[in-house]
């Protein structure tokens, strides 16, 4: 097994903070803590350590990553390792990031290790294996077997089994599993956990909280967009918009509609009783409303289009690349308001 | 052999200290009768282990009948009082496709696999299963369509359990009220039941949830003795079918418990998708004064379906949570299953205890059954023999949330 692995300036044997500005290099065999890992494989060599400085690499990101990949590259390696970088903040970013691009850029199994409190975790966004250590260099005995057995297992090519089992941290996938109790049994047994003093949760993290943005200072100039997850579309739905777990969104002109006609609009919407919205479809998207703004000044102007989804059953990285998608088309148009209106 | 269950309990909400009991009389599967011949209704045997998929899955019943000549699921009356009698081991399962033009709010697949990976997700493979296939009638339209069929289930069930009635059961479960150790915390199980509109609801006493006077606490036994029935057809994974009322594995553990590690002081239940953010609030604070009512410390929340109904359960959760009474929630995930994104459709930081009910968006492995019954095309037109993997959102009861089964999503 050919192993290379990354280490920062300081574990490289380079200098501590001094050396913080080293650009990516390339070091024969294994240094530092690269000796450990070594010898906590059954059958695997370190062929060669890859090192960057820690601000060198936080200044210098693509750069670096793009070096580090080219470094990495004619190794032929089956796996690369990455720290342990403990609760080193910048340290541990690189190493995330490092892990991430070289999976991705040469299609080789990789792995980092750190603190589950490092930022690198954070950074990693579900990306990468990583292997939990301490928060500082006393754990170093205990991270490298648990680095070396990860990184065997990776390298074997078979499927991994749950994180507790395999020493890695979630990623924040979900997979089901049966467990001992049904639920109703295990509900009860939290409940009264909980009432004891003793709270636990089967979903503990996360959730996702969208931090709402600043207000508009101006509106008075502002161009204001209509945006709807309300499944609202021309009557007959011509584009055929799905009613539940759409997989895109549309855009329709308003030119010069003052409101939306229920013998023009419905909505298609899986998720809740239509029949109020279909009797008057401004009660989903309010171009009654805002034209009357308009007219009064309160707003600069409506945007030519409005945009419509059905958010329902819609997971949310799809519901995050709609989001991201209409915003970007908004943004192009010098929309600086968006009235979202939700279901 | 005749066993007497003793499962004590005391009356939700009896001031007068009057005191119920309610036997359930079960009955082995042998009894199964004569298959009932109805008009417009293909009828068909499944047992375990056969290699047969269900497609366009509404409902799943256990037959039952009373002794007294009641009805087993009554619409006049009070259930959860005398006996019961109960076929074990057999389930009707019902299954229509609606024309596909008239779809209201868009029904979604249902399914329920005897054998195969998707076996293991259903309690309905190891029962044996009376398939009812309604056919579509001209001029009936999905309304109509759908109360025949609900009305027929449930008469074909007490039907099918009508031989129990000159036989011995092989046990007896008495669920009578007994006061229990006030040291003991109370425990509420507030019940979430649907009504998004038409095929959208569950029914209580065979009146829709949402013209049902809920919130309201009743006697647990009531919930077992087919009080509420099941009339909605949304996510399949996510739907409670009549017979996880029947036997509530929640109520059934409640009991058990009752006098040993807590106090089951009643169900309430509660109308999941109100449909303004004013109903919602309000809702979820009548369910929260219910609770309180009760004298209860905690509440075990279930949800019913999807999406809508998460945010009802969650203001519900607060709602407790403000009034003084700790919640454990029971949702399903809906994660999807190639990145790391959040599989909760809402959620309140009071939400700190959830059982989770599974992961409904993850796939399950293709199987090839060799026969299928209900219909032959999946509703999004996959052939039902050879439709590659299916998510287990469509299977029926896959990841109900009111905590019937031991599916659970875990980190990975």
């Amino acid at each position: 097994m050919r192993v290379v692995h990354y280490v920062n300036q300081f574990f490289a044997g380079l200098g501590s903070e001094e050396a913080a500005e080293t650009p990516p290099t390339r070091i024969e065999g294994a240094v530092g803590p690269g000796r450990g890992l070594e010898s906590a494989f059954a059958d695997g060599d370190i062929v060669a350590t890859l090192s960057c400085g820690d601000d060198y690499f936080g200044e210098h990101e693509q750069e670096a990553l793009a070096r580090l990949v080219e470094l990495l590259e004619p190794e032929g390696a089956d796996v690369l390792v990455c720290g342990p970088a403990f609760g080193s903040g910048r340290y541990g970013y690189a190493c995330a990031q490092f892990s991430r691009i070289a999976s991705e850029r040469l299609g080789i199994p990789t792995l980092a290790a750190m603190h589950d409190e490092n930022p690198g975790v954070a950074a990693a966004e579900g990306r990468v294996l990583i292997v939990p250590t301490a928060v500082n260099v006393a754990g170093m005995r205990d991270a490298l077997p648990g680095m070396a057995r990860l990184a065997e297992a990776l390298v074997s090519g078979r499927e991994l089994g749950p994180p507790a089992e395999e020493g890695y941290l979630p990623r924040g996938f979900r997979r089901n599993a049966f467990a001992e109790k049904p639920g109703a049994e295990r509900a009860i047994d939290l409940l009264l956990g909980k009432l004891a003093g003793e709270t636990s949760s089967e979903v503990a993290s996360g959730f996702d909280r969208v931090q709402p943005p600043a207000p508009v200072e101006d509106l008075g100039d502002a161009l204001v967009a209509l945006v709807t997850e309300a499944g609202c579309v021309p009557q007959g739905n011509p584009d055929r918009l799905p009613s539940i777990r759409a997989q895109g969104w549309l855009r329709y002109p308003l030119l010069d509609e003052q409101r939306l006609a229920p013998e023009r609009y419905e909505s298609v919407h899986g998720g809740f009783d239509v029949s109020l919205a279909n009797e008057d479809p401004n009660r989903l998207v309010p171009l009654d409303t805002v034209r009357e703004l308009e007219r009064a000044g309160r707003i600069g102007r409506v945007h030519d289009a409005f945009y419509t989804t059905t958010g329902n059953g819609t997971p949310v990285a799809a519901a995050t690349r709609f989001g991201r998608e209409i915003a970007g088309e908004l943004r192009d148009a010098g929309v600086q308001a968006v009235l979202l209106s939700g279901t | 052999m005749r066993r007497r269950g003793r499962l004590g309990f005391r009356a939700a909400g009896s001031s007068e200290g009057g005191l119920t009991a309610w036997e359930l009389a079960s009955f082995p599967p042998e009894l199964l009768g004569e298959l009932p011949a109805r008009e417009g209704v293909d009828v068909e045997i499944v047992r375990p282990g056969e290699p047969v998929r269900i497609t366009h899955v509404l409902d799943a019943v256990e037959p039952r009948v009373r002794p007294d000549g009641r009805a087993a699921f009554p619409t006049e009356g009070r259930a959860g009082e005398g006996r019961t009698n109960r076929l074990e081991g057999v389930t009707v399962l019902s299954c229509l496709d609606f024309p596909a033009e008239e779809r209201p709010l868009h029904e979604q697949e249902a399914l329920v696999d005897i054998a195969g990976p998707g076996a293991a997700l259903t309690p309905f493979s190891e029962t044996t299963n009376v398939v009812l296939t309604f056919r579509a009638r001209d001029g009936l339209g999905n309304e109509e369509l759908e109360d025949w069929a609900r009305r027929e289930t449930l008469a074909v069930a007490e039907e099918l359990a009508r031989p129990t009635l000159a036989a011995e059961p092989v046990d007896v479960e008495r669920f009578e009220l007994e006061p229990a150790d006030e040291g003991l915390p109370a425990v509420v199980a507030l019940v979430q039941l649907s009504d998004l509109g038409p095929l959208y609801y569950q029914y209580v006493y065979g009146v829709p949830a949402g013209r049902a006077g809920l919130p309201r606490p009743i006697d647990p036994a009531e919930l077992l003795d087919g009080a509420v029935t099941c009339g909605e057809y949304h996510w399949a994974a996510l739907r409670n079918p009549t017979v996880f009322f029947q036997r509530n594995r929640l109520v059934r553990a409640l009991y058990r418990e009752h006098d040993r590690r807590l106090r089951f002081v009643g169900v309430v239940l509660m109308r999941g998708y109100e449909q303004s953010a004013e109903d919602k609030q309000r809702a979820a604070d009548r369910a929260a004064e219910a609770v309180v009512g009760l004298g209860a410390a905690g509440a075990v929340i279930t949800t019913d379906a999807g999406g809508n109904s998460h945010t009802d359960v969650m203001l519900t959760c607060r709602a407790c949570e403000r009034a003084g009474v700790s919640t454990t929630v029971i949702v399903a995930e809906m994660a999807d299953p190639g990145s790391a994104t959040p599989g909760l459709t809402d959620w309140v930081p009071e939400a700190d205890s959830i059982v989770s009910a599974g992961n409904a968006e993850e796939l399950v492995d293709a199987w090839m059954p060799e026969r299928v019954l209900g219909g032959d095309t999946l509703l999004d037109g996959a052939p039902a023999r050879d439709s590659g993997r299916i998510p287990v959102r469509n299977y029926l009861g896959a990841t109900n949330q009111m905590g019937q089964l031991s599916l659970v999503g875990t980190a990975w």
